[in-house]
C-alpha cells in the first residue's frame, strides 16, 4: 500500500523525531517554557531548574525566560513583590500505540488518535528572610496607621490611592517544588488567517498525587489554562512545514503558493478516516496539492 | 523507522514537474569568425509537452519533452574579396582627351553582407531521458568549482545555508538532431543572393563583375564551402560546428542532474519562524534519502539530536 493512496502528499513524524524537535524548541526558545520575575531573569542561576539553552540563544541575546511581574504581597500598604519562577521541563510525547508514558489512572488508557504528554512543572518562590521583615515592618506599620483614616476596606469599595512602586527584594535562593503533569492531547487542522495550520488541542490534564484534592484541582485548572491559552497556540505548525516545505522550490521560482498552488488537508472521511492521524507511534498528515489552472 | 517521511504521489510529481518546466527558459548567442565568413546563432527556447513516469526500478522517465524555439536565428556574414573594375584610361591622340573609365569597387566591407533569418517556427526537437533520484548534501561553506558549470543554468541563486537537495540524475538521454527542412536552405540561399546582388551596381559594371565571379550563387557556395544541400550544411552547423546539440544535451543534463534540484530541504530545517526578536527554531536534518516506485516518491530523514 502506497503512502499516497489517499492524498497527493503524505507526511509523517515518528514520536522519537518529534521528541527531538521538542527538545530543540525547548533549547532554542527557552522563554516559551520558563517564566520569572525581572530579578530572576537577570540571575538565571537562581532558577529552580538550570536552563539548557542553545548557544545561538545567547549569541542573539534572546531571553531565557519570559518576564513576569513579581507576586504581590496582598494588603501590604507599601506594595511588596516576591520573586518567583514557573518552569516547564522534561517534556516528552508519546503517540498512540505505544506505552512509553504510563498515564495516571485519572486519565485512563490512551485512546486511539490521541497522544500523551508528560512534563514537569516547577514553581519557585523567593521567600523573604527574617532580616528583611525587621526592615519592612516599621515602614508598613507607619503607612498602615497613616492610611487607616482614609482607606475603607469593604467588599463594595476599593480604595483609590496613588500607586507606589513595589519593593522587590532580592533573594539568594528560591524555595522550589516540582510536579509531574500528564496530559492527553490530539491534533487537528484549523485556519489561522487564510492558512491551514496543524493545531494541538488538550483533552485532559492530571497532576499526580497532590493533596488536598481541591488544591490539585486548582493547580490543574491553572496549568490547563496555561497550556490551552499560552503554550499550545504557539506550537501551531503551518501545513507546508508538515510536509518538509515541499512547495518551497515552486515558490522560489515565482509560483505563488496560495494563488497558483495551495496545500489543503485531505477531507475526512471522504478521503481518509482520520486527518491528522495518530497511529503506529506517528503523527500522519494527508495533504492535497491544488493547482489553479 | 525514519523520524520523518514525506511521500509525493506520481500525479503530484507530474504537476510539480509541469510547473518547473513552465518556468524554464534558456537563451544563448555566439559569433565565430572564419575569415571569409562569420557564423553565429542567437537562440531562445522553452520546454513543452513531455510525459513523466515514475518507475518501479527507482527511476523517473521523461518522454517526448518538446524543445520549442522562441528564437532560432542563424547569423551568416560574408566577407567577399574586394573586386574593382574600371579606373584605367585609353590614351587618345591630341587634341582628343583621353577616355578614362570610372573605377568601381564592390565588396569593400567586412562583412559585405550579413543576414540573420529566424527559423524558430520551422524547427522542433524532442528530448527523452531516464534518470534516477539522487539526494545530495550542499555544504554552503565549501567553495564552488571553478569555473562553475552551473553559473548560467542555475534558476535559483545558491543557497546561503546548508541544504539537502534532490536531483533527477539522467542515465540515458535521447535528443533529436537539428534537421532543417528544404525550405530553410532556399530561404538562406535567396537571402544571401539578394543581399550580394544588391551590392553590385548595374550596367556594364554588373556584367563585368558577374563575369569575374562566375555567378552570385556559386560565389556564396564557394565562400561558405557548402558541398551539396544548404540545409544539410546548416544542420551540420548547429549539430556539430556550433556544438549546440551537445550544449543542449549538457544543458538538460546539468539542469536536472547538477544545477537545479527539484526538491530541497534546509539543514537545519525551520520549525518555528523568528518572532519578536527571537531566533527561529531549527532542527538538524540527518540521513535524508529518496526513493521512487511506480506510485510515488518517498523522502525520509531523521531529526538530528
Amino acid at each position: 500500500m502506497a503512502f499516497t493512496d489517499r492524498s497527493d502528499i503524505y507526511g509523517a513524524v515518528h514520536e522519537e523525531g518529534l521528541n527531538r524537535v521538542v527538545r530543540h524548541i525547548m533549547r532554542q526558545r527557552p522563554s516559551l517554557f520558563n517564566y520569572a520575575t525581572p530579578f530572576l531573569a537577570q540571575h538565571p542561576d537562581l532558577l529552580c531548574v538550570p536552563i539548557e539553552a542553545a548557544p545561538e540563544v545567547f549569541a542573539a541575546g534572546n531571553p531565557l525566560v519570559t518576564v513576569q511581574q513579581p507576586l504581590p504581597v496582598l494588603a501590604a500598604p507599601q506594595p511588596v513583590g516576591l520573586n518567583y519562577c514557573v518552569q516547564f521541563t522534561d517534556m516528552e510525547i508519546d503517540f498512540h500505540d505505544s506505552d512509553t508514558i504510563k498515564l495516571p489512572p485519572e486519565l485512563g488508557e490512551l485512546a486511539p488518535q490521541r497522544f500523551a504528554l508528560r512534563l514537569k512543572g516547577c514553581f519557585g518562590l523567593g521567600c523573604l528572610p527574617d532580616g528583611y521583615y525587621s526592615d519592612l515592618i516599621p515602614l508598613e506599620e507607619v503607612l498602615a496607621v497613616t492610611q487607616a483614616g482614609r482607606d475603607s476596606f469593604s467588599l463594595s469599595h476599593v480604595p483609590e490611592r496613588q500607586p507606589r512602586d513595589p519593593i522587590i527584594l532580592p533573594v539568594r535562593k528560591l524555595t522550589c517544588f516540582c510536579l509531574e503533569l500528564f496530559a492527553v492531547l490530539h491534533f487537528e487542522w484549523g485556519k489561522i488567517g487564510k492558512d491551514d495550520y496543524l493545531k494541538v488541542r488538550l483533552d485532559g490534564l492530571e497532576v499526580v498525587d497532590l493533596r488536598p484534592v481541591e488544591m490539585e484541582n486548582i493547580i490543574e485548572c491553572y496549568a490547563e489554562a496555561v497550556l490551552r491559552l499560552g503554550i499550545l497556540p504557539r506550537l501551531s505548525v503551518k501545513i507546508e512545514k508538515m510536509v518538509l516545505d515541499i512547495t518551497s522550490v515552486l515558490r522560489q521560482q515565482g509560483i505563488a503558493v496560495g494563488q497558483q498552488i495551495s496545500l489543503q488537508p485531505a477531507p475526512v472521511p471522504a478521503a481518509v478516516p482520520n486527518n491528522p492521524a495518530i497511529e503506529d507511534d506517528q503523527l500522519k498528515v494527508f495533504v492535497n496539492l491544488v493547482v489553479t489552472p | 523507522m525514519a523520524h520523518l517521511t514525506v511521500a509525493v504521489s506520481e500525479a503530484t510529481f507530474i504537476r510539480s514537474f509541469d510547473l518547473l518546466k513552465r518556468n524554464f527558459v534558456f537563451q544563448d548567442s555566439d559569433l565565430q569568425d572564419h575569415g571569409a565568413f562569420t557564423l553565429g546563432y542567437d537562440v531562445k527556447m522553452h520546454l513543452e509537452g513531455g510525459q513523466v513516469d515514475l518507475r518501479a526500478d527507482n527511476t523517473v522517465q521523461i518522454k517526448e519533452l518538446d524543445i520549442r524555439w522562441d528564437r532560432l536565428k542563424v547569423i551568416i556574414g560574408l566577407d567577399i574579396p574586394e573586386i574593382c573594375v574600371g579606373g584605367g584610361c585609353i590614351n587618345m591622340p591630341w587634341p582628343i582627351p583621353d577616355i578614362c573609365l570610372p573605377k568601381v569597387c564592390v565588396f569593400s566591407g567586412d562583412p559585405d553582407v550579413s543576414i540573420s533569418p529566424d527559423f524558430a517556427s520551422l524547427v522542433a526537437q524532442e528530448i527523452s531521458f531516464t534518470g534516477s533520484l539522487d539526494a545530495r548534501y550542499f555544504d554552503a561553506s565549501l567553495p564552488l568549482p571553478s569555473p562553475d558549470p552551473c553559473s548560467l543554468l542555475r534558476i535559483d541563486p545558491l543557497p546561503t545555508n546548508n541544504q539537502w537537495q534532490i536531483f533527477l540524475d539522467p542515465q540515458t538521454l535521447d535528443i533529436d538532431l537539428f534537421d532543417f527542412p528544404d525550405i530553410v536552405g532556399n530561404l538562406i540561399e535567396n537571402a544571401l543572393t539578394n543581399a550580394v546582388t544588391a551590392l553590385i551596381p548595374g550596367g556594364w559594371v554588373r556584367d563585368l563583375i558577374l563575369a569575374i565571379i562566375g555567378g552570385v550563387a556559386d560565389l556564396i557556395r564557394a565562400i561558405l564551402d557548402i558541398p551539396d544541400d544548404i540545409q544539410e550544411w546548416l544542420s551540420d552547423l548547429f549539430n556539430v560546428s556550433f556544438g549546440l546539440l551537445d550544449f543542449i544535451a549538457t544543458l538538460v543534463l546539468d539542469f536536472f542532474a547538477s544545477c537545479n534540484p527539484f526538491y530541497r530541504v534546509d539543514d537545519p530545517f525551520e520549525i518555528l519562524p523568528a518572532s519578536g526578536g527571537l531566533i527561529p527554531v531549527r532542527a538538524p536534518i540527518r540521513n535524508l534519502s529518496v526513493r521512487v516506485d511506480d506510485l510515488e516518491m518517498v523522502v525520509q530523514a531523521d531529526v538530528g539530536a
